[in-house]
């Protein structure tokens, strides 16, 4: 067998200067790619007034992670009631009710025949295509006649409008969409024998989808937690459009507590840029694997 | 233990069109084997899953025992089933999939230990019990769907083709434990198969199937020796029967240099002039050109497998299968491509059809 096998060589001198001439470009292209991070890296590390005198290329006189500390509470992110807390207070609830939703409508639509499933994906993902902006004005009317009570929120107003779960509803309504159609193309490569398997054994419909289904999903169902974290982490628009209070504002509305009306700190806004992307960039880091598959899924099987 | 009765039973896919399984009459004994056979998309898998209640009946009705089965679901019916990709849980160990069922029964733990342990070691898959399928082999995947069927002790087993993922040596070798596990325990068992090998060695009686509609239903060897109509005769049997078409004449029916007499009922009951003479490869003998009451033929390409030889032999103004007449001869017999000799049908195995109906000219015994 192994004897079959022969090594293709390639010719030295047609690959080589190609080869070289390749890494050169992709190192460039890389190392353009890190200078805003890097440079914001770097400034954050440095006090306003060095920076002003000496501009942001030059060297350092002094390093330290003073505009980190002063970002952190300037920008309110710590505490119970700090924008870290409101941020997790949205995200969490959010991604498990999209995934719960979502594959209870994946599950319907890819595992049982019904004359209105194709009709059903497509209002799901269509919803998808409709731009935020247009719908905010009607959602925010909307929501401002939603009657709600005050004990469960903080922010005494009656109504739903200004409450972190208004932002999570409409969290929750938008992805489901993506979600259903992502978890539906994948529950169509699960063999349909296995829930004949299942319902001859005995198993009710239930118990096909929380122990037969959803236990297989558990690859998509990861990829799309670790997307939908940076997406909500991320947001910023309803965070702003919904939540009139600032209390109730999520981390990414730090940035905005930190730059002052007529004077902006640059090295602690991107002091507290650092500390805002760092999750995502933590949680990309560590869930690679699963962030790019969730990219990928549904559009070919397996 | 039960009977399985199938009452005039339909299945249509759409209204108006063939139906996929066309008024079923079919009774499987109490512990019997019955292997349905037929090409595929004749319905077999169809009927198979009426019986086990994944595909809705509509028209005749199911018995299970004494138990109209008809409209009841999976579950409610006491069977079991070995699927042709097996259908293992891939996310469960094999202890796991076994138990499955037994598990949703809510018996208790000792009593599922103990029975999965049972028929782990009735399959010889002790060892294998903490694994997940991926870590498998076929012919191991294959025995734990068949453990999942046994632990449930179930009046039927259905098997849809369930070795038709193995290859062909690990085929033969689960093909004999199957039909001897079956006997051991004797639970009704219905096996679809589109092999007509498996189905004649593994069961007890052989269904026929073509379009939906039962062709007949017999002992692998009377299918064998008295199949019903041209299909059974050229499905059954490998290699195929020779199908050769024939005419009318006073002697009987005359094809090339041969006659076959005709019995006055034979006679009687032809529709038109045409017979169809069946003549399988291992029932004619090889003679010298010109012998008396044989087939003139010449050798065109001769199979040779050692302990038997194939010879394909063109007969002038006869179309036999793909054009050839095919004989079985003594392995190793020197009988070379382009040989001129005689085909001489045994005595008694001549088969003989109407040709316009297909149906059996019945010869007196």
């Amino acid at each position: 067998m192994s004897s079959s096998l022969t090594l293709v060589q390639r010719k030295p001198g047609y690959s080589k200067p190609l080869r070289s001439l390749t890494y050169a470009f992709l190192t460039a292209v890389a190392l353009a790619w890190m200078v805003p991070i890097l440079g914001a890296f770097y400034s954050s590390l440095r006090p306003y007034a060095e920076t002003q005198r000496k501009g942001i290329f030059s060297m350092p006189d002094s390093l330290s992670f003073k505009n980190y500390g002063d970002a952190f509470k300037q920008g309110g992110m710590g505490g119970w009631h700090g924008t870290f807390a409101n941020t997790a207070f949205i995200v969490f609830p959010s991604i498990a009710l999209i995934l719960l939703f979502s594959s209870f409508m994946a599950f319907a639509v890819s595992r049982f025949t019904w004359r209105f499933n194709i009709t059903l994906l497509l209002i799901f993902t269509a919803g998808n295509l409709l731009p935020a902006q247009v719908i905010f004005k009607p959602l925010f009317s909307f929501y401002e006649h939603v009657p709600w009570p005050n004990f469960l929120s903080d922010t005494n107003t009656g109504h739903l409008l200004g409450t972190k779960i208004a932002v999570i509803i409409i969290h929750v309504a938008f992805q489901t969409g993506f979600c259903t159609f992502v978890l539906s193309n994948y529950m169509k490569t699960i063999p349909k024998e296995l829930n004949e398997a299942a319902l001859v054994d005995g198993a009710s419909v239930p118990r096909q989808f929380f122990q037969i289904i959803l236990p297989l999903c558990r690859p998509a169902l990861a990829a799309l937690a670790t997307l939908e974290f940076t997406w909500l982490y991320n947001d910023f628009f309803w965070a702003v459009v919904l939540l009139n209070q600032g209390s109730e504002r999520p981390i990414t509305s730090s940035i905005a507590n930190l730059g002052g009306q007529y004077f902006s700190n640059d090295n602690l806004i991107a002091a507290g840029s650092m500390i805002i992307a760092m999750p995502t960039l933590a949680v990309y880091l560590m869930l690679q694997k699963q962030f790019i598959s969730g990219l990928t899924l549904g559009a070919s099987k397996g | 233990m039960a009977t399985v009765t199938f009452d005039n039973a339909s299945r249509i896919y759409q209204s108006g069109q063939r139906p996929a399984v066309d008024s079923l009459n079919l009774t499987i004994d109490d512990g019997e084997f019955l292997v349905l056979v037929g090409p595929s998309g004749c319905g077999k898998s169809t009927t198979l899953r009426m019986l086990a209640g994944l595909e809705p009946i509509d028209g005749g009705n199911v018995f299970i025992g004494d138990i109209d089965v008809t409209m009841l679901p999976p579950r409610e019916r006491d069977i079991a089933m070995v699927f042709q990709s097996y259908a293992l849980y891939p996310h469960m160990t094999v202890a796991e999939n076994i138990g499955f069922h037994l598990k949703i029964k809510k018996l208790p733990k000792d009593e599922i230990t103990q029975r999965v342990k049972e028929a782990a070691a009735l399959l010889d898959l002790q060892d294998y019990l903490n694994r997940k399928p991926a870590k498998l082999s076929g012919g191991q995947r294959q025995r734990v769907a068949m453990g999942r069927a046994i632990v449930r002790q179930p009046k039927v087993f259905l098997m849809d083709e369930p070795l038709s993922n193995l290859d062909a040596k690990l085929r033969v070798q689960t093909r004999t434990q199957i039909a001897a596990l079956q006997r051991r325990l004797g639970v009704t068992t219905l096996y679809v198969t589109h092999d007509q090998v498996e189905a004649m060695t593994m069961g007890d009686r052989v269904a026929v199937l073509k379009d939906g509609i039962l062709q007949q239903c017999a002992s692998p060897r009377e299918l064998f020796i008295n199949p019903v109509n041209i299909f059974v005769a050229g499905f059954i049997g490998s290699p195929a029967m020779n199908l050769l078409q024939a005419h009318v004449t006073e002697g009987g029916a005359t094809i090339g240099s041969m006659t076959v007499p005709l019995t006055p009922d034979q006679r009687g009951s032809l529709t038109s002039e045409a017979v169809t003479i069946g003549l399988r490869p291992e029932g004619l003998s090889v003679g010298a050109h010109g012998a008396l009451g044989g087939l003139d033929a010449t050798v065109e390409t001769v199979e040779e497998l050692g302990s038997d030889a194939f010879l394909y032999c063109t007969v002038p103004g006869v179309e036999g299968v793909e054009g050839f007449v095919v004989a079985r001869a003594e392995g190793l017999s020197g009988t070379r491509a382009s040989d001129r000799i005689s085909l001489i049908p045994d005595h008694g195995v001549v088969h003989l059809f109407d040709t316009a109906t297909g149906l059996r000219l019945t010869s007196p015994k």
